[in-house]
């Protein structure tokens, strides 16, 4: 990963991590607001419901002390006045009564307790009153809590119980209204707010019991999800609040208080739970709403962050990546690249601090050539000097010979003559020959490119040496080809590679006078051709290896040490490289890269075609 | 000449105040007479309509029948003007009425009356031979003057579509099934035209819906339930009642399929307080009854107790394992049908016997049967049709057997009566001499409406 990148990701990931961070403080914050905003909201919604629920009660109990009061009721009493007289005819006072009143239960007693007339159950006329000696001490109590039997089912309802005055056996007025779906409706309730009602019969929750003042889908829903709250409030029979969430949506989650609902009697029964549902879907809503905002700021952060992230570690990996380009100019030889220095901050310096570098590489280079040349002028005034003072030496003893012997014997001096001018021709012809290999090292012939086969050559170097591998009293050289027969044709000069490869095979063969191995292989590689020289003789020492191509070092009695500078300047004139690997008694492997050059080929393949006088192929 | 002149004087206001009061009495043509009814029918044919009385007033405004019966029973001629019994009480033979005509113009012939009665009784041997129809049977008929006095005997003439036409006095005008009928007056009607021109009947009306209708002026006439009927007489309606002809009573559609089960069901009839419910339910209307025919009618109904036992109830509930219960059906449309229902549940309640209320409930309901007639024989024995019980085998009609008959319908269990009550009417002070036959029939054909402008 590049260095702009990575300073991208991490520009990147700290700006989302603190856009992110906010995000999340903010909506914290804001949650717990509304957290509490919602808590007190509830709280007063269930005091307002509580508050309208006493106001019903006390409408129940204002109708029921009018009809109480009513001139109707009165002449009802006045007639029957604690007697058995014929109540027929007020069979169905109660229900026009109910009916003018707007109640959904009345019934008249007498003093007995005896019903006179019943709305809700009109044939229950003469039997009495259940509850009579609950509700009569109740008579001027506020509204309360009754189950109510009716003829076919039970009812709960919100009753109060009034006398009608001034008689000595008066007529008792029990009404009020039936806790249902109607009465739960006219609650007046925030738009949010639902109300239901369970009524408390039997031993474990049913929704049948559960009456539900909104018609919508919801509430046909799976009301089995409130049955923990009502067995709670049933065992506790104490308020309280639990969330009651309808779906996955967490919008559709309310919170429900459960207030329980009990009747008249010794142990006041729990006759029903009203539940106060809060629709928690504006908070989640608005809450979402937030997180959304949160997310798109943190999104349109990110992306700007991108940008400004790309543009500053840009800014800064600009002269960076300059430096690391220049850098890799300077790996490839160029040495005089320099980079541009703007500024006075660290990179700069290091630009700076560059240029000064690849100066002072220069400057050590041109002094390292200098060093090298000179060198090479000892090496060669040297091997000169060596060369030379060879053949020079008997040339002086002979012509010393020669002189003593005109002074001394003059009459051995012909026969001593003889033999000098011998030996003064036969060293002038080794100074003759050496310096013949000085004039043909300096006049190396420049590659006659051509399609060549490399394997081909190799198996020709094999060829021509092999009656040399085997010489009978001499320890034997085994010689291995391993040939990649994959390998196409390159550009080269055929008999240049011959004798680049005859020299490396004289070389191992020096090398190995014990006798040994020899391989010549041959393999490819991307773009190039590799043939390895290798043998199993004694070996090089690093040095040797460092040194072993510079012309006229030899580390053999008797080379001229052009042998390798030779082969080095072959693979040079062919664009290639060769490389030497050595240990000391293991032997030595010269490996040659030479490049396949395409280009070449085709020029190589034009030029033929045009000198055949035949068209062109591709 | 002065007391003469005072003389003139004063019989001429004599003559203008006995003309006046004469033009209130004497009959008026025109108008129409709004009615309104609790009955419903989706058909006119009365061959297909349910019996019930509100049927049978309907059937009398569109169809005749051969002879019809009086207030004291016996039966008169209508589109029979004579008949005469053959082959020793087995058969009658009918002359018809001549000149009577179809609301659709066709002449009363024999074969249609035939057709007519063929279609009603399939059992019957229907002939006709001239201007003679024949009625025969393999034994002595002595009710069948009775029996085709019934609504279901009208005749009517069926067009090819199976529409009846009658000869009543009126003729339809609108027929909406269930809803409402609209009948204009005969103008050939063989009995006189009716006063009225036109007869508007709302149908399916609940009793506070027609009475509703009669105090905001938009019905004439009305149908008063019994607990109504002070509430009518107060409002200085007209109130006409009947005999108490109709039967209220809890019916079994099968007969005890076992001991336990004849027993709950006898526990349940002696757990029944008819007082109460008549004092207070009926406010007093129409009778408490133990029998199927009323006293008025049997002359015996007193021997059958009204009077519940809720020791022996007890005691043969006590012999009852478990909980014996029933499902009592009712007429949901009718208030005081679900009213006593509710109170035999409660009196049921209060024996140990468990009565649950349905009204579709169908193997025990509470019913209305008006009774077929008023005459004693003709009504048990269509009741004890309609019952599905084993014909009587009776040899003569009399009161023994009558006795014994009845007596013998309530030992089958698959009866309990309850009431007998009147059918009563009311009517604004505007519609004139109509009345309402011990039977409970309607007659409104001699009816007019006094016009509101002098």
């Amino acid at each position: 990963m590049s260095f702009r990148r990575k300073l991208l990701l991490v520009f990147s990931v700290s700006v989302a991590l603190s856009v992110a961070a906010v995000a999340w403080l903010v909506q914290e914050v804001t949650r717990k607001a509304f957290e509490e905003t919602e808590n007190q909201r509830t709280s007063q919604l269930v005091g307002q419901f509580q508050r309208e629920f006493n106001r019903q009660g006390e409408e129940v109990t204002r109708r029921v002390e009018n009809i109480a009061a009513s001139e109707t009721v009165n002449r009802m009493g006045a007639a029957l006045n604690g007697t058995s007289a014929d109540s027929a005819e007020y069979f169905d006072l109660a229900r026009s009564l109910a009916e003018s009143h707007q109640l959904d239960f009345l019934e008249l007693l007498d003093s007995r307790g005896m019903i006179v007339s019943s709305a809700q159950w009109a044939a229950k006329f003469g039997y009495p009153e259940p509850a009579f000696q609950i509700l009569s001490p109740s008579a001027q109590q506020p509204a309360f809590l009754k189950l109510e039997q009716l003829q076919d089912s039970t009812a709960l309802g919100l009753f109060t119980v009034r006398t009608s005055a001034g008689r000595e056996h008066p007529v008792y007025v029990v009404g009020g209204r039936r806790l249902d779906k109607t009465f739960l409706s006219t609650l007046n309730v925030a738009p949010e707010m639902r109300v239901l009602l369970y009524q408390n019969r039997g031993e474990t929750f049913s929704a049948d019991l559960l009456v539900n003042a909104s018609a919508s889908s919801r509430d046909a829903r799976a009301a089995e999800k409130l049955a923990p709250l009502v067995d709670a409030v049933r065992r506790s029979n104490q308020e309280m609040s639990t969330p009651v969430r309808w779906s996955s949506d967490r919008a559709d989650e309310e919170i429900f208080h459960a207030i329980p609902l009990r009747g008249l009697g010794e142990n006041r029964p729990l006759l029903g739970i009203l539940l106060i549902g809060q629709s928690r879907r504006n908070y989640v809503q608005l809450s979402r709403r937030i997180k959304d905002a949160a997310l798109l700021a943190g999104a349109g952060g990110i992306v700007l962050a991108l940008f400004l992230s790309g543009w500053a570690a840009a800014r800064v990996t600009r002269p960076i990546e300059e430096l690391a380009g220049a850098a890799q100019s300077v790996a490839a030889g160029s040495w005089d690249t320099r980079v541009q220095v703007n500024g006075h901050d660290e990179v700069s310096q290091l630009a700076n601090s560059f240029n000064q570098m690849t100066t002072e590489l220069l400057a050590q280079k041109e002094r390292l050539v200098q060093a090298e040349r000179v060198a090479a002028w000892r090496e060669l005034a040297r091997r000169l000097a060596h060369e030379l003072k060879n053949p020079l030496f008997p040339l002086q003893l002979t012509v010393e010979n020669l002189i003593r012997a005109r002074t001394q014997s003059p009459e051995q001096f012909e026969e001593v003559f003889r033999e000098s001018s011998q030996t003064l021709l036969s060293e002038l012809a080794n100074l003759k020959g050496i310096i013949g290999r000085f004039s043909e090292f300096s006049k190396m012939p420049q590659p006659q490119l051509q399609r060549v086969n490399v394997n081909q050559v190799l198996r020709g170097v094999v060829q021509l040496f092999q009656a040399q591998l085997n010489v009978p009293g001499k320890p034997a050289i085994e010689c291995r080809s391993e040939t990649d027969e994959s390998l196409g044709t390159i550009a080269a000069d055929p008999e240049l590679l011959h004798r680049a490869i005859s020299n490396l095979v004289l070389n191992a063969m020096d090398a190995m006078p014990q006798g040994g191995k020899l391989t010549l292989l041959s393999r490819r590689e991307p773009q190039k051709v590799v043939i390895e020289v290798a043998d199993t003789g004694t070996g090089l020492t690093p040095e040797e290896c460092a040194r072993i191509f510079t012309p006229y070092y030899t580390n053999k009695q008797h080379g001229s040490g052009l042998g390798l500078a030779i082969v080095q300047s072959v693979v040079s004139d062919h664009g290639g490289t060769i490389t030497v690997r050595s240990q000391p008694g293991k032997g030595t492997a010269f490996v040659i890269e030479l490049p396949e050059r395409p280009e070449l080929l085709a020029e190589i393949a034009e030029s033929r075609a045009q000198h055949a006088g035949e068209p062109v192929r591709n | 000449m002065k007391r003469t002149g005072l003389q003139w004087l004063a019989i001429s206001v004599l003559l203008i105040s006995a003309l006046s009061a004469n033009a209130d009495t004497r009959p008026q043509y025109g108008g129409t007479l709004h009615i309104t009814t609790s009955m419903s029918t989706s058909s006119l044919d009365p061959a297909e309509m349910p019996d019930s009385v509100g049927a049978r007033n309907l059937v009398a405004l569109i169809f005749d029948t051969l002879v019809i019966v009086d207030a004291t029973g016996r039966p008169q001629s209508a589109l029979a003007e004579s008949w005469q019994s053959v082959a020793g009480d087995r058969g009658v033979e009918f002359h018809l009425r001549r000149n009577v005509k179809f609301h659709d113009g066709n002449p009363l012939t024999t074969e249609i009356v035939v057709s007519s009665l063929r279609k009603a009784n399939p059992a019957w041997n229907v002939t006709a031979g001239g201007d003679v129809v024949s009625i025969e049977s393999a034994g002595a008929i002595p009710e069948l003057l009775q029996e085709l006095s019934l609504s279901r005997n009208a005749i009517a003439k069926r067009d090819a579509t199976g529409n009846p036409s009658g000869t009543g006095p009126f003729h339809i005008v609108d027929w909406q099934p269930g809803k409402r009928l609209v009948a204009a007056a005969n103008e050939d009607y063989w009995n006189g035209r009716p006063f009225v021109d036109e007869i508007d009947i709302d149908m399916g009306r609940t009793f506070r819906d027609q009475m509703n209708a009669l105090e905001s002026g938009r019905a004439d006439l009305a149908e008063v339930a019994p607990e109504q009927m002070h509430r009518a007489v107060s409002q200085r309606y007209e109130l006409l009642r009947s005999s108490p002809i109709e039967l209220i009573a809890l019916k079994f559609a099968k007969e005890a399929a076992s001991a336990q089960e004849k027993a709950s069901r006898d526990a349940l009839r002696l757990s029944i307080e008819r007082q109460s419910m008549h004092n207070v339910l009926l406010q007093g209307a129409g009778q408490p009854s133990a029998s199927l025919l009323p006293t008025w009618m049997s002359g015996y109904g007193f021997v059958f107790s009204t009077e519940p036992d809720r020791l022996r109830a007890q005691q043969l509930r006590d012999q009852i394992p478990g909980v014996p219960s029933f499902t009592l059906g009712y007429d949901n449309n009718d208030p005081l049908a679900r009213l006593l229902a509710e109170r035999v549940a409660l009196n049921a309640k209060e024996t140990g016997l468990s009565v649950q209320l349905n009204a579709s409930a169908t193997e025990l309901r509470l019913v209305r049967i008006p009774l077929a007639s008023c005459d004693p024989w003709s009504s048990l024995l269509v009741l004890n049709n309609q019952l599905g019980l084993p014909p009587i085998e009776a040899k003569a009609h009399s009161l023994d057997q009558l006795f014994a008959s009845e007596q013998s319908m309530l030992a089958s269990g698959r009866i309990i009566p309850l009431f007998h009550l009147p059918l009563a009417y009311a009517a604004g002070t505007n519609l004139r001499d109509w009345t309402v036959m011990p039977g409970g029939k309607l007659n409104v054909t001699g009816a007019w409406l006094k016009s509101s402008q002098p």
